[in-house]
This record gives C-alpha cells, structure tokens and sequence, in this order.
C-alpha cells in the first residue's frame, strides 16, 4: 500500500506516512463521546440532558482533538504535540445522535468565554433546547457566569412549551413567559458571578432554540444567532443581532462592510447587571423539510454571516452525523482565523409529511416564520 | 536506586512564523551508587598503559606509578586488566593467553597487577587501534559485563597507517568508554580527543609527571562512583519537526547530534555512557511547524532512559505570541551555552590556524574566546588563553599572539577548551 498523499510505500497497518507525516488510512481512535445518560435504564428517564463541562471523559486515553493521535500523561499528544485543552476550553455534547454541539476556545482568545447547554427527549420527533451564551470578553468572570447562565437557561426549559391553549394569542403569551423565565434564570446565574461593586459585571449574548416536533421557537439578546438550514433551498437566519452592525445593516449598510466594521462586534443589548432590557426577539417556525437547526456564537458567524455562506460549509462538511458537523464547522472557524471563542450547537430535523399549513412566504421567510415579539423601540427588527 | 530529575530552561513564547525552540536540560542523577559488590560486580576497568620507546625514564616511572595508584583504587569485585601498548598490545595482567581475560579485584590480584606495571620496560611504537582492539577483546571475553571502562595513558602520535585508528574507535563506540591522557606535549590533542570523544570519555594533558599520580587516582575513582551503568538521553520531537542538534552543553560541549539512534519514528537515543551522582546540561533545538499566534504546542520531550525505562522527562514547549516583550527575550541558560559552545569552536579554530601559520584568523579567532570567555565567566579559559595570547582589549576581544608559548600551555587551552561553567545564579 502506498500513501495517498506521496506516494510513498507504507508500512503494514501505519496510521501515518514515514515519508510525509500524512494521516492515511482511518482514524486510529475516535474522540471521546460524551456520555448518554439515557442509557440508564430507569422507566422516568425520558429525557438526556447532558452534564456540565469537568465532567470526566469516557474511558480509554483521550484521544488529540488536532490529529486523532493519543494524548499522553503529560497532556500533549504523542503524535503532533499540541496541548489537550481544558474542559472548559473544548467540551463536545451530544444528548441524543441527532443533536449535538462543540463549543471552543478558539485560536486566539486566552479563554472560552463561550458556553453551551443542550437537552433532548429520547423519542422520535422528540423536543430539542439547544443553549449557546457568549460571554462579553474583558469582564469579570465572563466564563463561569456564562456557563452557569447556559444551564439555567436550558434547565428552566426542561419542560415543554406550553400547547393545547385555545388560541394562537393566549399560546404566544404563555410561550413568551415561558422564554422570559429562561432569560431571567440566566441573567439570575450571571448577576450571581458579580463581583461586589464590579465596574465591568460579567455580561453574556444568550441565544435558544427549542424544536417540537415540527415546530421550531427562536429566542435571542445580542448577536449569538440561530440558522434554519433546510437541506434543500436557501437557509434564513432567524435570530435578530442587537448590534450596532445590524443598525447600519438595517439603515442601508452593505451587510460585509458593516459586520468587519470597527463597531461590527458592540452589541447594543446583553445579560448581566448593566442589561439594558431583558426582552429576548422571538420567533417561531413550522419545519417541514430535512435540515439543521444551527444556534452559533459570532465566533462562527463571523466567518460565514450569510445563511448561504454557513449552508456552503455544511454542504462542505458532507455529513448527517451532528457531532461530526459541529466539529467540522468549528473547524472550519479555526482554520478562518478562530479569532474568537466558537460555539456550535446543531439538532437534525428529519421533517415530516407536509403538514397542512399556509403555503411559505417569499424571501427570508420563506421557512413560514411568525414573529411573536419584536426588539423594544429603536431597535431595528430584521 | 539511582534516581533522575530534568529540568527545563527555555523561552517558550515564539514569534509569529517563528519556528526553533531552543532548550537547556538540566538532568540530574542522585543515589547512583558505586560500581563495587564484594558478591561480584558487572562492570570491567581496562587500564592501558603506552610502553613504546618513546616514554622517557621519567615519564615511565611516574606512569607505572599511577597505573598502580589506579589499580589500588578499583574496587572489590570489579573485573580489571592491564594492557601495555606499543606498536602491538600486549596483556600485561592477567598473564593468560586464553580464557577470560579479566580478573576480579581483591588484595591479591591488585598486588599482581602493580608487580606486572613494575616490570614495563619501553621499547617499540605507537599502533593505538590495537590497544583499542585488544581491550574490546578483554571486555568481551567476560560475560556479564554491564559497564566498561578504559584509562589509555600515551606520550606520543599514533603511528599507524590512516584509517587504522578510525576502523578500532568506530569498533569500540558504544562498546567502552575511554579516558584518555596525554604525558609531555609530544602527542597529539585531536587525535586523543577523537577517542574520548567517540568512547564518551575526557581527555587532558598530563605536561609534568608527577601531577600523574594525582590524575589516575581521581579518574579510577570517578569511574569507580558511576553506579548507573548506562543511560539514554531521548529526544520526542512532534511529527513533521526536526530535531536540529543535541549538545551535552556541561560539563564539557560534546555535539551528540550525529550519535543519535531510532527508537520509533518520532523518539530518537543519544549515549550518555555511565553516570555518578551528577549533573550534566543539554542543549536542545527543535523546528517545528509555525503556528498561529495564541495556540501552545509541545516541541519536544528530553528523556533520560536506561534500557527501555524511562526515568525523567522534561518537555520543552512553543507557544506563539504577539508580544515581542515575550519574544524576543533569550533564555539566560540558552544564551550562556550558546557562547560556550562558540567559545570551544573558536579555542580549537583558533589553534588550529596557529598551528597552520594562518596568525589574522589565529587572532581573530581566539579574540573571540577572549571576548566570550570573559562574557560567559568562562575564568579557566580566560587564564588559559592569556598564556597563549596578550589581550589588549577584553570586552572586544582585541588580542596578539604571544611570540613565545609554552607547547604545554597551547595543548592544556585545546584539551581544556570543551570544559564550560555553569550560569552564575
């Protein structure tokens, strides 16, 4: 056997090339899976919520997140060197094999400011909350805050959304609560990591997704985003930047020009002690066709703004394993630079028999998108 | 059990494209024991012995004199033989002309062997591979053996056809190792330093006989203290890096480079040879692949290993900064070592060129020493080289050779020239 990167004859069974250091052949281990706690026999456990960041790993030696290679005792790998990150700088979760999210530390930044907070029910067609809060760099205790914030958030969601209500009015008002209970248990973690007389209190982007069945509910406050991207057709971004880019974006500003702009990455709304509102932009959907429900940090976006742009790199990573495309598209992000913390978080809608609903609207609605509650006065609705 | 630490001295942060991480290694050995075992011992001491025509009267008395003070000092236990060397070798002791050729030390057998040193009678030349061949024959014919060791005490040039004495030290590396002594300044520093060099050993200059006692009793008892009988410094360095050299940096500049072998495809073994309770320094320096600014990566792993144990382990890291505060500093150690080792080159090019009658690279070479000499605290080596030149200045290494050098004092600068000092803490 030769290597398919040289040419090079190979030996027997080798994972590189002698010639070339190229991987070839399959990758010897796989990355660590998190742990399934629905495995667990027990008749009540319907549901997978995964476990905080720290937790230990599954069992064998973890394995190099760069080449695949074994990390040594030391913490390196044995193979290429690079340092294996912390818990917090690299955690992967995949409650359920269609749902599953990588947040990362990035390149460039020192610490992951990001976090990330999944739940998913075991059956088919079952309900998905999918978390992502990005941490306002430079203030105290961004990174414990935000993870603390994640969780509450994802735990106050545990329940479904409230159904079965008359109409669609009294629906929407109980969703609302629901998704402002979410919001103020996070901003609750986050104020709680303040510092006595902070100057800088420890503030977070705060972003959900919550799928039922086929019915898909958006919340956000600041510029961490939520993707529909159906497999077929253009994608639409459903979430609203509070940013000063999405003003100028929204005044006439070309999208590009705006986000790499100087003032491309201030949020103008946020959770923490010096929020200026708590009111998150919702939004709801009705998912038909097979896609990915996408919540990402900018540490993404930034990257790939446009919902074409990401669907290209989905497209790119060629896979239906959400794990896989979380890593891919992390990767993805890194290899663009990584200047940021990266967060992605993915649930795979298989979609059902077209359910009977109003035929789909044109243009960035063309996912038959309702909006519920726009930004407060001033702000601009995409 | 003796017992390893490594130490890691470097600056790890690398500009952005940087790509050499240099490292100094600190490898100490504690609780190595001795080489002595009244039950018997593994480790063999070859003393060879030039008895060519060549040793005055002087020089031979003093010389049967230290080889018996040598042979005194080996300890209960330990296999030992005596070989006297001229244009052939000879056993001197044990008088056995098949069997082992080695005998365990006691009472009885030390006193046989310093009756047979005097007896050496000097008569013939000087073929040294076959003083060579004939100790790896000695410390073959004994089984067991774990650690070998030889003295070679010569006061002349070999005389031998070209390529003889390559063929016997390429044989004997990583066979023995070899302490190698020079009488009088009628032999030769480079050639004695190619074996020592090859047989992990030190070579010096003996310029008066009775300075000869006092040095075989101290080399036989620093081979006595080495209880460790042979470790393995190794070398991890990331797939695609290269490993771009290897130095014991202290006590003596010794490039190990070139010795290494594999032990997978990423791990390469360099000898150390037999260890006391000591410490050497080694310089490492690693190119690796540039990384982007932020991200850490390991660029090597410095291991002392005997046999396929591993004992210690140092790692030596790279991380990519944008900030030249972090950069652009040079680790103290590595700086020190740095101009140690150019010190060395410059001491034996220097001399070198003098001996070619090339006196401006001469004088520029060893005001160079000079002036790293006196940078690096080096102070042996700035009074050895102010017996072979007058320093004008010392700070630019301004010097003139002196019209009249003592031979002796030119060939103690050469042999000394590889000895370095520590940092000053």
């Amino acid at each position: 056997m030769n290597c398919p990167h040289c040419a090079e004859p190979l030996a027997d069974g080798a994972a590189f090339c002698e010639a070339c250091g190229q991987r070839v052949g399959a990758a010897p281990a796989t990355p660590a899976a998190p742990v399934d706690v629905s495995e667990e026999a027990s008749p009540f456990e319907m549901t997978a919520a995964t476990r905080a960041p720290g937790r230990p790993t599954a069992s064998g030696p973890p394995a190099c997140l760069q080449c695949g290679g074994t990390v040594g005792p030391d913490g390196y790998c044995e193979q290429c060197g690079s340092k294996r990150p912390s818990e917090r700088d690299h955690f992967r979760e995949q409650p359920v094999p269609t749902v599953a999210g990588v947040c990362d530390r990035g390149v460039r930044k020192a610490a992951n400011e990001d976090a990330m907070a999944l739940h998913a029910t075991t059956q088919a067609g079952g309900r998905v909350v999918l978390v992502v809060l990005d941490g306002v760099s430079n203030t105290d205790h961004s990174s414990e805050a935000s993870m603390a914030g994640a969780t509450a958030a994802r735990d106050v969601l545990l329940t479904p959304l409230p159904s079965g209500l008359g109409t669609d009015t009294s629906r929407n008002s109980a969703v609302k609560q629901v998704f402002g209970a979410a919001v103020q248990a996070a901003q609750d973690a986050i104020v709680g990591f303040t510092p006595e007389g902070s100057d800088k209190p420890p503030s977070a982007t705060f972003a959900v997704a919550v799928v039922e069945g086929q019915r898909l509910h958006i919340a956000n406050i600041g510029d961490s985003r939520a993707y529909w991207l159906p497999d077929a057709g253009p994608g639409v971004q459903l979430s609203v930047d509070d940013s000063v880019a999405q003003a100028q974006i929204a005044a006439g500003m070309d999208r590009k020009v705006a986000e790499e702009g100087p003032q491309g990455h201030a949020i103008t709304r946020w959770l923490g002690e010096d929020a200026p509102d708590l009111v998150p932009h919702l939004v709801e959907s009705v998912l038909t066709e097979p896609g990915w429900v996408l919540v990402c940090s900018d540490g993404l976006w930034n990257y790939a703004s446009v919902p074409s742009a990401v669907a290209e790199q989905v497209a790119a990573a060629g896979t239906t394993d959400p794990l896989e495309l979380a890593v891919a598209l992390v990767g993805f992000a890194n290899a663009s630079g990584g200047h940021d913390n990266i967060t992605v978080a993915l649930a795979r809608v298989e979609g059902t028999a077209p359910a009977p609903s109003p035929p789909p609207a044109s243009g960035q609605n063309a996912a038959g998108e309702t909006t519920v509650e726009t930004a407060p006065p001033g702000e601009t609705d995409g | 059990m003796a017992e390893f630490t490594a130490s890691v001295y470097q600056n790890e942060f690398l500009p952005d494209g940087g790509t050499d991480v240099n490292a100094i290694v600190t490898v100490q050995c504690t609780g190595a024991g001795s080489v002595g075992g009244a039950g018997g011992s593994t480790a063999g001491e070859v003393i060879i012995v030039d008895t060519s025509g060549s040793m005055g009267p002087q020089t031979m008395a003093a010389a049967k004199q230290a080889a018996q003070t040598a042979v005194g000092e080996i300890a209960d236990g330990v296999w030992f033989a005596v070989i006297a060397g001229s244009d052939r070798a000879m056993l001197a002791y044990p008088q056995v002309s098949s069997g082992p050729g080695m005998v365990q030390a006691n009472a009885q057998t030390r006193a046989e062997a310093q009756a047979s040193i005097s007896r050496f009678v000097g008569s013939g030349g000087t073929a040294m591979s076959t003083w060579l061949t004939l100790a790896m024959q000695l410390f073959g014919s004994i089984e067991g053996l774990t650690q070998r060791h030889a003295i070679l005490l010569t006061d002349g040039e070999n005389r031998e056809d070209a390529g003889k004495l390559d063929l016997a030290i390429q044989q004997a590396t990583g066979y023995f190792q070899c302490d190698c002594r020079g009488a009088g300044t009628g032999w030769q520093v480079e050639e004695l330093r190619r074996i020592s060099q090859a047989l992990l050993g030190t070579v010096d200059i003996i310029p008066t006989p009775e300075t000869m006692v006092e040095q075989f009793r101290q080399m036989m008892q620093t081979s006595m203290s080495r209880g460790v009988a042979d470790a393995q410094l190794r070398v991890w360095a990331p797939q695609g890096a290269q490993v771009l050299f290897v130095r014991q940096v202290a006590p003596t500049v010794e490039d190990l480079t070139a010795r290494r072998t594999t032990v997978n495809p990423l791990t390469g073994a360099y000898p150390t040879g037999a260890w006391s309770d000591e410490s050497r320094d080694y310089h490492v320096a690693v190119r690796v692949a540039a990384k982007a600014i932020g991200q850490e990566q390991l660029a090597a792993r410095v291991m002392i290993a005997i046999g396929d144990t591993v004992l210690a382990q140092g790692l030596v890291k790279a991380t990519w900064s944008g900030d030249s505060s972090l950069t652009t500093r040079i680790d103290q150690q590595v700086a020190h070592y740095t101009g140690q080792t150019e010190l060395a080159a410059m001491i034996q090019e220097g001399l070198a060129a003098k001996a070619a009658g090339d006196e401006a690279t001469a004088t520029t070479k060893l005001g160079r020493a000079v002036q790293l000499a006196a940078a690096t605290g080096n102070d042996e080596a700035t009074s050895k080289l102010r017996k072979v030149v007058d320093v004008d200045n010392e700070a630019e290494g301004t010097v003139r050779l002196k019209r009249t050098v003592d031979k002796a004092d030119e060939m103690a600068l050469d042999t000394a020239s590889t000895k370095t000092t520590r940092i000053k803490k």
